[in-house]
């Protein structure tokens, strides 16, 4: 699903969070939103998932005004998983909240997709480590067939193996699976791995833009001096 | 200039929340009429609930009903009037303590653990999980607890008041000298369904208002553990207030 992004302003009381930005997310490619800390990176995700209004400004899906969110998916920073259900559930949680039981080969095999051992269908989150709590949430942003996923930050709080694997398996998912994706980052090393375009955003507003294997070679002066805070050698 | 400008601040933060606090209840009710029910949810909430109060609330009516015996007899001896002790002790139980009591227990109970883990959701993202998964919060996270809360508390009102007789009974019979059969008999000869059915109809009163109260403070708590920790001693200050002072108006209602 292609999304255009014109002139997005949104702020909370009188802050300005997204001042004006135009973006395109393209059809089946991986686009990254880059940024630091604080920049509105989450806020401009969760208002393309019409999680948030926005103030003025468009978007657009495939042309439209209006769209079935039932056909985004969200991974988010934490996992935001449901502490007191067990992985099974959290996975189908749609289906097990509506009392349907035929769900555990689908989450099986899901579970096998984002390298999970089905031993641990039957524990809660509270009872597994970080790094397979990412893989969990994004199981379960996969469970319902998403034409576009929206991941928030899917490294944060993981050690640089954890976050090559993690890396490793979004890129063979939405490659095998077709899907569109939008990763926020403020990992430069993620970005060039998973992305096929990048954002930067700073301030409100989309400071550069270009391909993600280019992003070393960017002329931006604010990117630049992002990408050497992110101790990154060019 | 600026204390000025600091009053108007904290009166229009007071008055967007309580604007905020109506709406959250209209929007319950709309949910609640046109509603995605997930039975096993609401029974499973039901059912912990109940467990988990079920102790607290024994303690509350066996030491209020011993207490207000004990302290009936004191002021009651004085003018010769302690036959009267049966009455007094089912009276204030059913009408008045009975209700309160629980109320303010099963908010510090209840109210706060539906404030905190709301809260956290909330902080983790859990909420905006729910969105993302179609999921309706009012009628995953609040109906269940409203419903569930506002059930439970008319069950917990009748045991402290069984039990809180059954208190003043123990006190009054093995502490004070009195004859079992005739303390059970005036308790039942004095007891009127009124009486009983006032603390009942407060019950549901204050059931309604400490879940209501609980689910809008922790779904708009600030953020981080200092966000959580001021949404459950919210749920409880205010859900405390508002049970003590609508009391008086239903005690006025049934007067």
């Amino acid at each position: 699903m292609k999304i255009e992004i014109k002139n997005l302003k949104k702020r909370f009381n009188e802050n300005f969070v997204l001042k004006d930005i135009s973006l395109t997310i393209e059809k089946n490619k991986s686009t990254i939103i880059l940024g630091q800390s604080g920049c509105g990176k989450s806020v401009l995700i969760k208002t393309i998932y019409q999680l948030f209004k926005f103030d003025s400004g468009s978007i657009l899906y495939e042309g439209k005004s209006e769209v079935d969110i039932d056909k985004f998916s969200m991974l988010f920073q934490y996992g935001a998983l449901f502490d007191s259900l067990k992985i099974s559930e959290n996975i189908a949680f749609t289906d097990f909240i509506n009392n349907k039981t035929n769900y555990e080969r689908k989450v099986i095999s899901l579970m096998h997709d984002v390298g999970l051992d089905k031993s641990i269908i039957d524990k809660h989150p509270s009872e597994i480590s970080g790094g397979m709590k990412k893989r969990v949430a994004l199981a379960r942003a996969l469970y319902k067939n998403p034409k576009v996923i929206f991941l928030d930050e899917p490294t944060t709080g993981l050690d640089p193996i954890n976050s090559d694997k993690i890396n490793e398996l979004i890129l063979k998912v939405i490659t095998k699976k077709k899907i569109t994706a939008v990763t926020i980052t403020h990992d430069i090393k993620s970005a060039i791995k998973t992305g096929d375009h990048y954002y930067f955003i700073d301030r409100g507003i989309v400071q550069d833009k270009g391909d993600c294997k280019k992003i070393l070679k960017t002329k931006n002066k604010i990117f630049k001096s992002f990408i050497s805070g992110a101790d990154i050698k060019q | 200039m600026k204390f000025i400008e600091n009053i108007g601040e904290v009166l229009i933060s007071i008055f967007s929340n309580i604007g905020k606090f109506i709406l959250f209840i209209l929007f319950f009710f709309k949910y609640l009429f046109r509603p995605k029910f997930y039975l096993k949810n609401n029974i499973r909430y039901f059912i912990s609930i109940f467990i988990s109060s079920i102790p607290i609330i024994a303690l509350t009516g066996i030491f209020s009903g011993m207490v207000l015996a004990l302290q009936s007899y004191t002021g009651f001896s004085r003018f010769s009037a302690e036959s009267a002790i049966p009455n007094i002790v089912v009276l204030t139980l059913t009408r008045e303590l009975g209700p309160v009591l629980t109320g303010l227990m099963i908010s510090a109970r209840v109210g706060s653990s539906i404030a905190a883990e709301i809260a956290t959701m909330r902080v983790t993202e859990q909420i905006d999980a729910l969105k993302t998964l179609n999921t309706n919060y009012y009628n995953y996270l609040v109906t269940p607890r409203v419903l569930s809360l506002t059930l439970a508390l008319p069950v917990f009102v009748t045991l402290v008041d069984f039990i809180g007789v059954m208190g003043g009974y123990i006190v009054s019979v093995h502490k004070l000298g009195f004859n079992d059969n005739l303390y059970l008999l005036n308790t039942i000869d004095f007891l009127s369904l009124n009486d009983y059915l006032s603390g009942i109809f407060k019950a549901f009163a204050f059931g309604f208002i400490i879940s209501i109260v609980s689910c809008y403070c922790g779904l708009f708590s600030d953020k981080g553990a200092f966000g959580v920790g001021t949404a459950t001693t919210n749920a409880v200050v205010i859900s405390s207030i508002l049970i003590l002072s609508s009391n008086y108006f239903l005690t006025e209602l049934f007067f």
